[in-house]
């Protein structure tokens, strides 16, 4: 059951928050379903997602250079990093977990500091794409950020539990840097609008 | 096009729809942009009512109930969800304290929470001028809930520590896999767009009412 057609050219507004569509003519700024905000598409959508990714490309650098642990044992610190803690795992043969790991804190935060500039530089400059195939693209960014989040638990979990006299793991500067990436790239992806790829191709209903 | 209602639009792409709703069991995706637009499920209102009380249930045994328990050289120790997030805190790293109780304790709690308080006044067919509300906030908080990444987070950590110490599951631990599973049913069988169907009917029979 398809028109060939945006709702916003057809003078309605989709309501972010309920789905319900109202008539632009109406001039409403809330929902008359949820009361949520009415916006046509996400406002300041593309600057609000650069602040938040240009935060996240600088974070992005202290949460890999500094410790994001240290296992202290008899008085004598060993700084791990993230990268430290894979090629540790690797070391002691449980390659299985190191991969998940890797992608966890390596491969997806970075496809998805990359993924989102592409993203922004498609809609900004209205590159002609296949809106289709970036579309999934930002749904995949979307769906796999909160994963990201693993280290962080982990890190928890690990300060918690060692924590003896003679042995102590003790949490490093990069655990705050690599959380607040994990956190500004789930909300840069969250104020992405993908509309907006739709919106500056010029054959998008063939 | 008279009636709004008669359409509705894809989140991602912005086509316009005619509104029809897929069988139950059969899935309605955007033709333009594939994404997945409704999967309504049998008796989505009964169904999520009982697992949100299972979950609320569950909540406190995998919240009080130790997790894991360590042994190493002679000591013991054990955690549960909290005692990460007081470690954190006690180190000074506040702020993520904070993120970790939020994601793994206060929204899941808040999001079952919700979810109970919505499907529990539209199973009893009770109108309340916040079901609008609480069906808003849940929706935004559907993907700050992170008890499953948790999890994995729980098994890499004994993984680290299974060659330095021994290890003990505790009944926390298996709480919390319950916990999951019923919150994974949960939001997978919960049919947004019914709910805000039988919410509009409850206002529209309450106002009618007055
Ligand atoms: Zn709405
Ligand atoms: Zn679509």
């Amino acid at each position: 059951m398809q028109t060939k057609t945006n709702a916003l050219s057809q003078g309605l507004i989709r309501c972010h928050d309920c789905g319900y569509l109202v008539k632009t003519e109406t001039k409403m700024s809330s929902c008359p379903r949820c009361d949520g905000h009415l916006h046509a598409r996400n406002p300041h959508s593309l600057q609000r997602t650069t602040a938040l990714l240009l935060s996240s490309f600088l974070l992005y650098i202290p949460a890999n250079i500094f410790p994001i642990m240290m296992v202290n044992q008899f008085g004598a610190g060993e700084p791990h990093t993230i990268t430290g803690g894979i090629v540790d795992l690797i070391d002691s043969g449980m390659i299985p977990i190191a991969m998940l790991v890797l992608v966890a804190s390596i491969l997806v935060p970075a496809s998805k500091l990359i993924g989102i500039s592409l993203l922004l530089l498609c809609a900004h400059f209205r590159w002609q794409v296949n809106a289709r195939r970036w579309t999934t693209m930002y749904r995949m960014i979307a769906f796999v950020g909160r994963w990201s989040m693993l280290d962080i638990f982990m890190i928890s979990i690990l300060v918690d539990l060692v924590n003896f006299s003679g042995v102590q793991i003790i949490a490093g500067p990069a655990a705050t840097a690599f959380a607040a990436v994990v956190i500004l790239t789930m909300f840069a992806a969250e104020n992405f609008d993908p509309r907006l790829l739709w919106d500056n191709q010029q054959n998008s209903y063939e | 096009m008279n009636s709004s209602s008669a359409y509705h639009a894809c989140p991602e792409c912005d086509l316009l729809l005619k509104a029809t709703l897929p069988d139950v069991g059969e899935k309605a995706h955007c033709p333009r942009c594939g994404l997945l637009l409704a999967r309504p499920h049998k008796q989505s209102v009964e169904r999520t009512f009982a697992l949100s009380i299972a979950g609320i249930i569950l909540f406190f045994p995998a919240n009080l109930l130790p997790m894991v328990g360590i042994t190493m050289m002679g000591n013991a120790n054990t955690g549960i969800l909290f005692s990460g997030v007081l470690a954190l805190f006690n180190e000074g790293l506040q702020a993520v304290a904070v993120v970790v109780f939020l994601a793994s304790i206060l929204f899941p709690l808040v999001h079952i929470s919700l979810s109970l308080l919505i499907s529990g006044h539209l199973y009893f067919n009770l109108a309340n001028r916040y079901l609008a509300h609480w069906m808003r906030w849940m929706h935004h908080l559907d993907e700050w809930v992170m008890l499953e990444v948790y999890m994995l987070s729980i098994i890499v950590a004994c993984v680290k520590l299974m060659s330095i110490a021994q290890l003990k599951l505790g009944w926390g631990l298996y709480a919390f896999v319950a916990l999951i599973v019923i919150n994974t049913l949960l939001t997978s069988g919960l049919d947004e767009a019914l709910f805000w169907q039988r919410i509009e009917q409850l206002r529209t029979r309450k106002n009618n009412a007055n």
